[in-house]
């Protein structure tokens, strides 16, 4: 695919143009620079974790992690252990996040379909309000939820504010603290998640062509009928890849626990990634911090593979 | 055909006409709805951040007189005069922009070789590169985060360099998280452009790197914009490596919005007015390249 003279051409500039004149060398030096940062920012990192998980790394023993004593596989024992304390909480906060990602993930996409369906109608003001409702996704996540933060507060919030003059509730509820969080949380993240699903699945219900639309109709297909088998086969591919990237977000999700709830979320909203900051950072107890987070990517690795299998990176990359 | 002109006619009909004109009600109500439960958040911001300090923390829902209300009682600019005085936020802001600039200067020097490379090249290591881009970029925060920490320490220990609490810790980590996506998506970005281009600068006596510099540059500046941006606003918004890398001298705003609520108060009023100052600068970006993102994202995650 090269142009023929390039060789000639190089051959006649200079010192640096003969260092990159192998046709072979010189993709490998253009992704040198990228590779060298993502071995030691990302492959070097994750061995280290990995050796740290197999050693009681804590406060004392941070100043030379090769004294710290070898502990095998006890920090993973301990981490997966129902009758340790820390295990227990550990496997609970695997168990929330687990309910927090079956609830905002259906929601999100529900609510995603339903607006994407929306905008795809044609109306006064359309380019406008398909602009607008992407304000959640735009929000940093900081000033998201200190918002909701805000707007969740007992007294002062607006949602207790809304819910008495509804007359659904009488007194004010308590919604950051206790029983309540992980609700007021998964309003928060629904909120700020489902423009994402709907940018991704208008996109897809564009590409549905208009005559097949038109043709089913006066083939007197109804509604229903009409998502069903015209405009479903074009958003399913979206809805899987939406699905599978939400799941790898929302497992590791920890802005939301942290900008609502603050660094203890307390055991009802105790989600993994809290958990291993306190562990390695309130506790210092790095190794086991480290030996959590491991398992925490071998059970996204499931996850991963499927996502990796369904963008089919090989086969999509040229066109 | 012959099926068209038969459902013609009954389209004009009085109950169909009504059905239309119900069904257009029903479609601006429901749009209507939806901008309302998106701007709620956004219009209890503005509403907070001119409302004094006092009638925040006095407010009370249970008290018709002290109910929170959309329009202040008291309209105050204060909460903006004094953004830096309770909270630092101005001096957050700077290390923000300083760290997110950073972060997009390095990010982008690295992703336009190798997203040239990918999009010219074939050699034997571009699928499991690509392959190894895609991991990478799934692999969660959290997995990095102890042993950053431990690294940085290290690093200090060894070199003197210092990383945890320094700009350039930050810039590191950051520009290593925004990476893939950006090698990916500059990828695409120079695939859009023939090829002829940069053959026919290399016969006019460009090097393969030149032809990149002199002619493919200029021509994806779009692009390149775009994967900037996108480096930009991912580490102005990064919290968790944030909240754990940074000290007093470096902390960004992401988390230095997290100051204004304490254990003896929280301070609504500024907090909404920083909130608005953090949110600007991102808000700005994004709609600036909007399109590309949106391209990006659709072209990035949907196909398959």
């Amino acid at each position: 695919m090269e142009a023929p003279v390039r060789s000639r051409v190089t051959a006649a500039t200079g010192k640096a143009s003969r260092l990159v004149a192998g046709k072979r060398t010189l993709p490998y030096l253009l992704i040198a620079p990228a590779l060298v940062g993502t071995i030691f920012v990302h492959v070097i990192p994750i061995i280290w974790g990995i050796f740290i998980s197999f050693r009681d790394l804590d406060i004392y023993t941070i100043a030379n992690w090769r004294a710290a004593p070898f502990t095998g596989l006890a920090n993973y024992v301990k981490a997966l252990d129902f009758a340790d304390p820390d295990g227990l909480l550990f496997l609970r906060s695997v168990g929330n996040v687990t309910y927090y990602g079956v609830v905002t993930i259906t929601l999100g996409y529900v609510i995603g379909l339903a607006v994407a369906l929306l905008l795809n109608q044609r109306f006064f003001g359309r380019t406008l309000v398909r602009g607008l409702v992407l304000l959640p996704y735009i929000m940093p996540d900081s000033v998201a939820y200190s918002v909701w933060r805000f707007i969740f507060q007992a007294r002062v919030g607006i949602v207790n504010g809304f819910l008495m003059s509804l007359g659904i509730i009488k007194e004010p509820l308590v919604w950051l603290v206790g029983t309540r969080t992980m609700f007021a949380v998964m309003v928060a993240s629904i909120w700020k998640g489902w423009p994402f699903a709907s940018l991704l699945l208008l996109a897809g219900l564009q590409s549905v062509p208009r005559e097949l639309l038109e043709c089913a109709a006066i083939d007197g297909a109804n509604r229903w009928q009409r998502f069903r088998y015209v405009m479903w086969p074009h958003i399913l591919p979206v809805t899987k890849t939406l699905i599978l990237l939400n799941i790898l977000w929302n497992f590791n999700a920890y802005n939301q626990f942290k900008v609502m709830l603050g660094d203890d979320p307390g055991v009802y909203a105790e989600v993994p990634s809290t958990f291993v900051v306190r562990q390695a950072f309130d506790n210092l107890r790095y190794g086991l911090g480290a030996a959590m987070s491991v398992v925490l990517v071998l059970m996204m690795t499931v996850v991963a593979v499927i996502y990796l299998r369904t963008l089919k990176p090989g086969t999509s990359v040229e066109d | 055909m012959n099926r068209q002109r038969k459902a013609y006619p009954s389209l004009s009909s009085p109950r169909v006409r009504a059905i239309r004109a119900a069904e257009r009600v029903a479609l601006y109500a429901a749009v209507l709805l939806v901008l309302v439960v998106v701007l709620i958040p956004y219009l209890w911001m503005v509403s907070g951040s001119f409302k004094t300090s006092l009638e925040i923390q006095s407010a009370d829902i249970t008290d018709p007189n002290l109910a929170p209300r959309w329009v202040p009682r008291t309209f105050t600019l204060d909460n903006y005069r004094n953004v830096n005085r309770t909270v630092r936020i101005l001096d957050y802001f700077r290390n923000s922009i300083i760290v997110s600039l950073g972060t997009m200067l390095l990010c982008l020097a690295l992703s336009v070789l190798a997203g040239y490379a990918l999009a010219r090249f074939e050699f034997r290591a571009k699928g499991p590169y690509v392959l190894s881009l895609l991991v990478t970029q799934m692999f969660p925060g959290i997995l990095f985060l102890i042993p950053y920490f431990i690294l940085f320490v290290y690093v200090n220990k060894w070199t003197g360099i210092q990383l945890k609490n320094t700009y350039q810790g930050l810039i590191l980590t950051y520009s290593s998280f925004a990476l893939p996506f950006s090698v990916l998506m500059l990828r695409s970005f120079f695939a859009t452009i023939p090829r002829e281009i940069d053959e026919q600068a290399q016969i006019d006596g460009c090097t393969p790197v030149g032809a990149l510099f002199r002619v493919i540059l200029p021509i994806a500046r779009p692009g390149i914009a775009a994967v900037g941006i996108y480096a930009f606003i991912m580490s102005w918004n990064e919290i968790l490596f944030a909240s754990l890398l940074t000290g007093r001298a470096t902390k960004t705003v992401a988390v230095g919005i997290l100051e204004y609520i304490t254990n003896q108060e929280a301070r609504w009023a500024g907090m909404m007015a920083a909130c608005i100052i953090v949110t600007i600068p991102v808000l700005v970006l994004f709609t600036l390249i909007q399109r590309h993102i949106v391209e990006g994202l659709v072209s990035g995650s949907v196909k398959g």
